[in-house]
This record gives structure tokens, sequence and C-alpha cells, in this order.
């Protein structure tokens, strides 16, 4: 029994290894200096962090066409919207799981309303958005991604929520009502206190959907003033794509908040993407 | 209902509604128009020219096929390799299960550009795989290139990306479909002198079939909003070959680049876009009893 558990355990961890591979390879590329960028050995063999400098705070110059700007501008737009969103839809998704889990509110309609939301295919609703966005003067700018991303964002912090205060019992809120509470009072001061762990797993899945969103800021959000970090990697990509280093630094940028957040709130990660269909 | 409750879904239900309501009106306006920036600056009625113009459109023929293709090929993979991965992973003797559940998260969580621009690289044609190859004594492939007209490859290099970055994703589901499993089942089976492999075939298969027909569901679904790899690793290209339906309404309506440019075409791609999503949505919400869900 003993050598099928190594055996086992080894098999699952270079499979593991094997299939993690391309990331690897990635992160590899990111401490690489130029010259070795195109190379398939995966650590560096004189390893530097100048690609991280380039991307994080100086730029870089590479012949006429090879000059590209810092990301910190992108980065803090990222930042900015995928915070204001996850606060936003938090607060109105748990209000709104409250009313559909405990008083049914709108039924099963609305709740399967909102559900559907989350399938919907963004690209052919953003047609409209851009000219909704222009018309009311907030096109290309982070208010503008702000009020937008609740489309995808609400829907998920709902549902998560939904989960989240079916498993407080309602003896709590009706405990509350008997001390003189009204039906908001119990909610606003009692149950939602209680969830916290809640909350705070709901507020970081819309953070990171919001984070790692690029089409809609692709076509909402153009020019510097809002363009965030996924976009600034995509036009990268494009434009200097011959810069494998700084490009596979950028692409670290973004990645490694994602992978240590996954990390912290990984017991929840399947229930957030499967909006609490499988645990 | 109590009237004060209503004011805690009314913030949601006035975002919502605002971003979903006009998008609505102005697609199924516009499907009737044309409108181009350049060529007519300003909407012109041009009653069902639009549909005459999709059922001759051989390029949304071809991008509603390959999606199908795509998705017919790439979503049995993902199970099949999901489940051996999740029975290998799930298994009594396999140590360390925490790290390799965290581990194998990084694909389906890191953003979709991220993963375009990791793979741009990988296929590249002096980039690692090809250098693999030719270090193993194989000849190297035009991954995403194809020069000689043989553009199914190109296909082929989608779908091995979306596999990659989607299998995780089953397998996590039938593992945590495996760890629910009451203990008892499998006490009872290995009383009864059942091996791992028999219980696993015999009593948690059939269990966790529910939990694959949700996943087989959600894949279909995401599918139909696969973009950011494709305008990260191919652009839609070579030609046509990696276009589906999303990018072919991103290609007509924003980049303008089609046969058949113009946003009127575009609202009635997205038109049809909606309607097929919408059917599969339905038979999601059908299997999946919302009701009970919800307040059970």
């Amino acid at each position: 029994m003993r050598t099928l558990a190594v055996l086992l355990t080894v098999i699952s961890w270079a499979l593991l290894i094997v299939y993690l591979l391309p990331f690897i390879w990635l992160l590899g590329v990111s401490f690489k200096p130029i010259g070795e960028w195109g190379e398939p050995h995966l650590v560096p063999k004189s390893p530097t962090l100048k690609n991280y400098e380039e991307v994080l705070f100086t730029g870089g110059i590479y012949g006429v066409r090879g000059h590209f700007p810092a990301a910190t501008p992108y980065l803090i737009n990222s930042v900015i919207t995928a915070s204001a969103v996850a606060l936003l839809t938090t607060l109105l998704g748990s209000m709104t799981a409250y009313a559909i889990q405990r008083y049914r509110a709108g039924g099963t309609g609305l709740a399967s309303w909102i559900l559907s939301l989350r399938m919907i295919p963004a690209v052919a609703i953003l047609l409209p958005l851009v000219v909704m966005t222009k018309s009311l003067g907030i096109y290309d700018s982070l208010l503008g991604l702000i009020l937008v991303y609740p489309l995808i964002a609400l829907p998920i912090t709902t549902w998560f929520m939904i989960g989240s205060f079916k498993s407080i019992p309602r003896d709590v809120d009706e405990a509350a009502l008997v001390d003189g509470c009204t039906d908001l009072q119990a909610f606003f001061m009692i149950v939602l206190p209680q969830s916290t762990v809640g909350l705070a797993t709901a507020a970081t899945f819309a953070f990171l959907f919001c984070w790692g969103e690029f089409l809609i800021p692709l076509l909402l959000a153009p020019s510097e003033s809002a363009m965030p970090l996924t976009v600034y990697a995509g036009y990268f990509a494009q434009q200097y794509g011959v810069l494998w280093g700084p490009m596979s630094a950028a692409a670290i940028v973004i990645a490694i908040p994602v992978i240590m957040i996954a990390v912290m709130i990984q017991k929840y990660v399947l229930r957030g993407l499967t909006l609490g269909f499988v645990r | 209902m109590k009237r004060s409750v209503a004011w805690l879904v009314v913030p949601t239900l006035v975002v919502l509604l605002a971003l979903v309501i006009y998008p609505t009106i102005y697609l199924w306006c516009m499907m009737f128009f044309s409108f181009h920036p350049a060529r007519d600056p300003q909407p012109v009625f041009v009653g069902l020219k639009n549909f005459q113009t999709l059922t001759g459109d051989v390029e949304a023929a071809s991008s509603i096929v390959t999606m199908l293709v795509l998705v017919g090929i790439t979503i049995p993979v993902q199970i099949v390799l999901g489940m051996l991965i999740a029975m290998l992973f799930s298994s009594r003797n396999t140590h360390g299960k925490l790290g390799l559940k965290v581990l194998i998260l990084i694909p389906m969580m890191i953003p979709a550009v991220i993963i375009g621009i990791n793979w741009k690289m990988i296929f590249f044609s002096h980039g690692p795989l090809n250098e693999l190859l030719m270090s193993l004594g194989i000849s190297p492939q035009p991954w995403l290139s194809a020069p000689f007209g043989n553009t199914s490859l190109t296909l082929v290099s989608l779908g091995i990306l979306d596999v990659w970055q989607w299998t995780p994703f089953v397998a996590l589901a039938v593992m945590s479909g495996i760890e629910g499993l009451p203990k008892d089942v499998y006490e009872a089976a290995s009383l009864d002198g059942a091996s791992e492999r028999q219980i696993l075939r015999h009593v948690a298969l059939p269990m966790i079939k529910g939990i694959i027909v949700i996943v087989l569901l959600l894949r279909l679904i995401d599918s139909l909003r696969i973009f950011d790899v494709i305008y990260m690793l191919t652009y839609g290209g070579p030609g046509i070959a990696t276009t589906t339906l999303p990018f072919y309404i991103f290609k007509t309506g924003f980049a303008l680049m089609s046969l058949h440019p113009g946003y009127g075409y575009a609202a009635l791609l997205s038109v049809v876009l909606l309607a097929i999503s919408t059917c599969i949505s339905m038979i999601v919400m059908r299997l999946l009893h919302i009701e009970r869900l919800i307040w059970e």
C-alpha cells in the first residue's frame, strides 16, 4: 500500500508540473535578460529584474519602434475600478440576495433573470453600451467602467451572497425582529455583520472578475485616462510583441495578485465560478 | 412582502435594467438599419436588407461552424481529461491534495489575456514548443501562421489552449463531487470487497453525473464568450479560420474589417448570438431547480 501511495503522489505532482510548464516558462522569461527570451530553458541563466523595473517604473527603449510606457497609470486604473466595483456590487448584491433569500422578493423570476445576465456574451451588447456611455459623457472614463462592470459583477455577488445567507439560520433575524428591529435594521445591523466572510469573498470575486476583464475596457476605455492593465498588456503584445521579457513581466504582474487571492479563497473558488451549483 | 424590503432590491434593479434595457432596444431597432461611421454617418432604414445579407454571408455561417467545432471537440476532451485528473488527485493514496488543488487553479484563474500572451509565445514559430519538438527530432509546426493554407492547425492550437485553460475547472468540480460523497457509501462498498477503482466506477461515477451535466452546460455557455484568447492569439485568422461568432461581431461592429462592416449588421449578429445563449441558459435554468438552490 505504501508503494502505491508513493507512486500515485509522484505521478500526480509530476503531472501537475508538466501541466503548468507553459506558465512556469512565462515566469522564467520575465526574469531573463534580452537574448535569452526566445530560448526554451525554464530557469534563466543570468536572472535579472530589469524587465519588471522597465514595465513597472521606467518604461523601456529598444530602438526606434520599441519605446513603451511604464504600466503605473494603468495599474492604478485597474486597482481603482476593480475596488470600486467590488465595494459597490457587494453592497447592492448582498441587499438583493437578502431580499430574495429571506423574503422571496421577485420569486424565481428575479433570481433567474439575474443569473441569466451572468451568461450573456458581453460582445453582443457592447455596441449599444458604447453608444450609451458616449451620450452620457462617461465614455473612456473610470466612472464609465465602474458603471458598466456591475453587469458582470452584480450577478456574481448576488448569487454568492444568496448562498451565504442561506447558511445563516433564520433564528438570527427572527430574534432581532422579536427584539423590535425593523426588517431593514435586522438586515443591516444583525445579519450583515454576521456574514463578513461571505461579504469578503464576494467582494474578492467581483474584484478578480473586473481585474481580469479585457473586452469591456478594450472597447469602452481606449485611452490612458481609464485603460486598465489588461488592455495595456494586450496593446503591448500587439505593438511590441517581440519584447518577450517586458511583456512576460507585465503578464506576471497581472497574474500574481490573482494567484495570491485564489490561494486565499481556494475553498470558495468553485462555488464562485459555478454560482453555487457546485460546492 | 413588506415594502421596506422591496427597497433592498431597487438599486440592483435600476443598475441592471439600465445596462440591459437600452442595449436590447438599441439592438432590435438597429438591425433594420444600415450604419457605418465612414460610409453612412447617419443610420439609414433598410428594412430586411441585413437579414438578406445574413442568409448569404459565408463568413457568418463559417463563424458559427467554427464555434460548434471548437466547442464540440474541446468540451468532451476537457471532461474526459478532467475526470481522469480528478480521480488521480482525489485517490486515498495521493498526498498533498491541498497543494495540487491550489496549483491547478492557475490556468483557470489568471485572466484570459495573459493566457493568450503566454501561448502566443509558446506557439511562436521559433518559440519553446517548436524548439522542444526539434530537440526531439520532430519537425517544427506552423501553429499559428499556417503558410501553406492548412488553417485547421490554427484551430487545433486554439483548442489546445482552451483545453489547457479549462480542464482544471472540470477536474475541481468532479473532485468536489467525489469528496462530497457520503463516507458510509465508500465504507459499505469496501466492506463488500470492492476495490477503489470499482467504487469509483460503480458508486461514485453515477453520483457525480449531475455535476458533469452542470459543468458541461456552464462550459457551453462560457464558450460562447471566448474572445480574449482569440483576440490575442490569432485575431480570428489566418483568414477566417478561428473567427467564431462573438469574434465576428467584434470584427463587423467594432474593427469594421469584415466583408459586411457596419453597426446595423453587427446588431443583427448580436441578436442571433443572444438568441443562442438565451436558449442554452434556459436549459441550464430548467435543469438547476432554482427554488431548491435558493430556499431549501
